[in-house]
Order: structure tokens, then sequence, then C-alpha cells
């Protein structure tokens, strides 16, 4: 099955990528608002001290990292189904975005790491396997980079996004599943969070604030996937 | 008497720098991107 979708406008571009940028602002400036919530509003945690507060970074990276690869999956299955370039052109932003919040989730955790730990890496489960997915997803964006062909780059991006897909619950439950130094989650498990509410306050507007941002994010790099494909129709005829 | 929380704000300062720096280095590059 194939969808005829006519190819995008300049303007219909402009639009996207004119969203795109406002609600990036706004969210950036939401999690400068959090930076000020976690230093001076949010208590310091009595064992691990001021370095727990990288926590609110952290988490809400990861949530959003694993919400833009789960994504490209989800999105992926239904490109193979339905052939609709705007799904593919979703995938490969949410890729390129998931990419970027998962860089930050692999530097801000050796950080806390180091004092918590007493070491910046550990090959454990949950660790390998995150970064496991993050190379993976650096390999589907080099995969997109090396295919000219549109529906040769878009099926074969999609298979790469679904084996993405079936990592990410491995990467949540490998702290279950597997002896690891990583700790358990305190937010998203079967029982009531595990915080004080002060610090639950701040990790619930952070995670609000980078879910915010990733929409913002991936409706920009939608807009400039459009503008590029506007640009190619007109250059063609 | 309870223990004082260990010294380790660096880290803290460190970890928000960085994330700071990549967020806003991937906006701009598309603000870049999307101006051309």
């Amino acid at each position: 099955m194939s969808a005829a979708v006519p190819p995008p406008s300049r303007d219909r571009a402009r639009a996207v990528i004119r969203r795109g940028t406002v609600l990036s602002t706004i969210a950036l400036l939401g999690i400068a608002g959090v930076y000020v919530l976690a230093a001076a509003f949010t208590p310091i945690e009595a064992r691990q001290g001021v370095a727990q507060k990288i926590f609110y970074l952290h988490v809400p990276a990861a949530w959003s990292a694993l919400l833009a690869f789960s994504l490209v999956g989800i999105v992926s299955v239904l490109y193979l189904w339905l052939e609709d370039p705007r799904l593919d052109r979703f995938a490969a932003s949410s890729a390129e975005v998931g990419v970027v919040f998962a860089a930050v989730m692999l530097t801000t955790g050796p950080i806390w790491a180091k004092p918590i730990w007493g070491t910046w890496w550990t090959w454990d489960a949950r660790l390998t396997l995150t970064l496991f997915l993050f190379f993976l997803f650096v390999g589907y964006l080099s995969l997109r980079g090396a295919l000219h062909d549109r529906r040769e780059r878009a099926r074969f991006s999609a298979v790469v996004g679904i084996m993405g897909l079936v990592l990410v619950p491995f990467v949540h439950l490998s702290v279950y599943l597997f002896r690891t130094l990583h700790p358990q989650p305190i937010v998203l498990k079967p029982s009531a969070p595990s915080l004080p509410w002060e610090m639950l306050r701040t990790l619930l507007v952070s995670t609000l604030m980078f879910t915010l941002l990733y929409v913002g994010l991936v409706t920009l790099r939608y807009g400039i996937g459009l503008a590029a494909e506007a640009r190619e129709a007109h250059d063609a005829g | 008497m309870p223990a004082e929380p260990p010294a380790n704000g660096g880290y803290a300062v460190a970890a928000y720098a960085v994330a700071a720096f990549v967020l806003l280095f991937y906006f701009v590059s598309l603000l870049r991107k999307a101006r051309k």
C-alpha cells in the first residue's frame, strides 16, 4: 500500500520550522527554569550530596531518548505497511533528536557515577545496552546519509529502526533482568514513586520540559526535511 | 548528629554545563540549517 502525497510546499515548510522554533525556545527556557528549581528549591540528598541533582537532567534525557527511539520503531513499522513518506521523515527527525538526548544521558550518567560509584563507567547490563542503543541509532543516521534513493533509504532504515524498538524494553528492564549497579526505577515502576515531593516535583517539571523540547526539536527537524524536499521538487521541475 | 552530605557540587555543575552545551549546540545547528 502506498500513499499518494504531493511534494511539500515551501510555505508549509516555513510554517513547520516556525512552530518548531517557538516550541523549542519555550522548552529551553523551561529547562533553564528547571536549573533554578533544582539548584535553589530542591533539597540536597543526604548521602549523595549535590551530585544527586544530576538525576534531574539524566532521567528526563533518558526518558526523551527512549521515547524518541520507541517512536522511530513504531513509525517504521507503519512505514513498511503504508509507505507514506511523512512517516519516514518523522522517523529520521525523531532518530536524530533521540541521539542528541542519548548523548546528554550518556555524558551526565558517568559524571554522576564518578563521585557516587567511584568510577566513570562500568560494563554492566544497563549501561552497555544503552550504549548499544546509542550506536544503533548513530548507525541508523549513517545509513540514511549513505543511501540516496529515497524509497530504498526509507525501507532499509525502517528495518534498523524496528531493531532499535526491540532493544528499548531490554534497556528499561535490564535493572530487573540482570545484576547491575544502576539504580532501579523510582518513578516508572508498579508501586508508588519513592521520592520526597520536592524532588519528585523537580523531576516531573524537568521531564515535562524535556518532552516539550523533544516535540519542538522534532518539529523543527521535520520542517527542515520538508524544506529540503520542497527545494528538490522545485529544482526538478 | 547526622553526617554532612559529601562535597561534590563540581560534578553537578559539570553535568549541567555539558547538558546545556549539547542541547543549545544542536538547537543552534538546526536553526542555521533552517536558514539555508
